[in-house]
């Protein structure tokens, strides 16, 4: 096929004209450079990418794993970066990122140094990085960079819905992928210095959907049930005493507040260990379409 | 059919002898649970001399119920063994295993019935692990962590392995209806690695085999579990109501015995609802399941 190419740029945007202009043309410089062949695939919400009138589109949600889905199918390359433009990232070094997966790399992502953002900014985004981290054992600076390119296969592999964008590098570890980082420049320009708490809400969350994707979406009474046990125990313990205290006519126990306490620990208890069995039930009745295991390659 | 250093090349070898007082035709499937180490490789040249003998690699570890679930998905054979591949169990069990499998039983389970590994930190927990298994779990045989099982293939591929779950593929072969027995079977003492046990583990352990235990039963209709618990909590509350009426009728309780007595309401009835609110929920899971429906 004539139109084959090295590199397939997936470039998901929201952008203003001018960053985008010189997003891309950092691109055409940097793979053009250093020799690639390339197609650019500009996904953007509306499909009215780079005008300038898509000012008031800046603040909206803005599906991103739908749109590298549909970056990715379009994308003829065996090498797909994929690039948020939201982030603002100097575009020029790719060229060093797509030598390193060609080089051997599944995966290798973008960290942002130096940063050129809010303090704030920077000092939540390492909080979050240094977590992920520490949760997920996959050592990378910067997660949100906004810049991955790895092996076509590699996308295909993962699952993409909702905000699990966020997360490809961590899923493409989990499924066995080798992932690495690459520092890259942050563009020259204004950044938004107000930190708002809806963002830092969205942070807890996040590292609240890592937890939990990595650890325990196979198994949620091991998270749920432990709590719900620990829970259920203390309030169980709180109302044995507070009952030995009663019966052996110590006193009074109806208008102690730990009353209150015990019945209300039972009760969150109750809820968390059924909450969990709920949801071992949905694992368990859909488990025919579970792979867990990816295989590199059978030999026959 | 699992990951192992060095144990490749006196598995195979003992593989290859024990099959040749078989008559049929088989294939041996290894899966390479992403060993760092060379397994792969010893596994290649093996594959080179005997094509029968073949290769499943994943491209990195992910535990023993993944690989036992691939290993069978891609079994060809009408029958099916499942082993270890740390040289524990002996291949020379298969044939016994294999002879019973064609008489009216769906899944042979190998029995160590004497086991080779050091008395207070593997059999013990083991006997326990088992006892416990064997109750809860209502699979009467003997030894359910012995890996060296022959089945049915249209038996080990209706069920799905995740999770931990291939600790309990007795119990799961039963839900499918499968007929079990078992043989005793040789155990060779451990040569090569370590395994762990921890209170942590055997917490999560019991966990799931409690888990299991309820789906066995209810399953299919949830309700009956939920709903049960939830009117049983309700009828307790409603019972405490009554007595509580009762003796506010006939002025025999102080305020601070009201008190409390209304808190145990509350917690019975507020439990209640509950539990009923998941049965229904889960009537929902379960009625939208495809493994479900194909059975009901």
């Amino acid at each position: 096929m004539a139109d084959k190419v090295d590199v397939s740029v997936v470039l998901t945007t929201n952008n203003t004209s001018e960053a985008l202009l010189r997003q891309n043309r950092g691109i055409v410089e940097s793979l053009e450079g250093a020799g690639f062949s390339y197609e650019v695939i500009q996904v953007s919400e509306n499909g009215r990418a780079g005008n300038s009138d898509t000012e008031s589109h800046l603040r909206q949600s803005f599906k991103e794993s739908a749109a590298l889905k549909r970056g990715v199918k379009k994308a003829k390359g065996d090498i797909i970066a994929y690039i948020i433009g939201r982030v603002n990232i100097d575009t020029a070094g790719l060229n060093v990122l797509v030598e390193k997966v060609k080089a051997g790399s599944d995966m290798v992502v973008g960290y942002r140094t130096p940063r050129m953002d809010s303090k704030l900014n920077q000092f939540v985004s390492r909080a979050f990085n240094g977590l992920t981290r520490m949760l997920t054992g996959l050592k990378l600076h910067d997660l949100n960079s906004g810049v991955i390119v790895a092996r076509r296969e590699v996308y295909k592999k993962l699952p993409m819905y909702g905000d699990l964008d966020k997360f490809i590098p961590i899923l493409a570890f989990r499924n066995g992928y080798q992932v690495t980082e690459e520092k890259v420049a942050q563009m020259p320009g204004t950044y938004r210095q107000s930190f708002y708490i809806k963002d830092f809400i969205n942070r807890m969350l996040d590292i609240i959907t890592v937890i939990f994707l990595v650890k325990y979406s196979k198994k949620p009474l091991h998270l749920m049930g432990l709590f719900g046990l620990i829970l259920a125990a203390a309030g169980m313990g709180i109302s044995f005493y507070l009952f030995i205290y009663r019966i052996t006519g110590m006193g009074g126990i109806a208008g102690r507040p730990l009353l209150l306490l015990g019945v209300l620990l039972l009760l969150i208890g109750i809820q968390m260990i059924s909450i969990g069995l709920l949801g071992e039930m949905i694992i368990f009745t859909h488990a025919r379409d579970i792979e867990e295991y990816d295989i590199e390659e059978i030999i026959e | 059919m699992y990951n192992e250093e060095d144990s490749v090349p006196i598995l195979c070898d003992r593989i290859t002898d024990s099959m040749l007082g078989l008559t049929a035709s088989y294939e041996v499937l290894f899966v390479d649970d992403g060993s760092t180490d060379n397994t792969v490789g010893c596994l290649k040249s093996r594959n080179e001399k005997d094509p029968r003998l073949k290769i499943v690699r994943f491209r990195s570890n992910c535990g023993q119920s993944a690989a036992m679930a691939a290993g069978f998905k891609h079994a060809q054979g009408k029958f099916i063994i499942s082993m270890d591949g740390d040289l524990q169990n002996d291949p020379k069990d298969i044939k016994a295993m294999i002879d019973m499998l064609d008489e009216d039983c769906d899944m042979v389970c190998g029995w160590r019935k004497q086991r080779k590994d050091k008395l207070i930190l593997r059999k013990i927990p083991s006997k326990i692990a088992n006892y416990l298994i064997r109750t809860i779990t209502r699979v009467n045989i003997h030894d359910t962590g012995c890996s060296l099982r022959a089945y049915k293939s249209e038996v080990i591929k209706r069920i799905a392995l995740y999770g931990e779950m291939h600790r309990f593929i007795p119990a799961l072969a039963k839900m499918e209806g499968a007929r079990i027995r078992e043989v005793e079977v040789e155990h060779h003492s451990r040569q090569h690695g370590k395994s762990k046990y921890t209170i942590a583990r055997t917490v999560k352990v019991l966990m799931d085999m409690t888990t299991l235990s309820l789906f066995i039963r209810y399953v299919h209709n949830p309700l009956k579990y939920f709903g049960g618990m939830g009117l049983l909590f309700l009828f307790s509350g409603f019972a405490v109501s009554v007595i509580y009426l009762l003796s506010l009728f006939y002025g025999m309780m102080t305020v601070e015995e009201q008190n409390m007595i209304i808190m145990l309401i509350l917690l019975f009835v507020a439990s209640g609802v509950q539990y009923i609110i998941y049965g229904l929920l889960a009537e929902i899971v379960s009625s939208t399941s495809k493994y479900i429906l194909t059975r009901r």
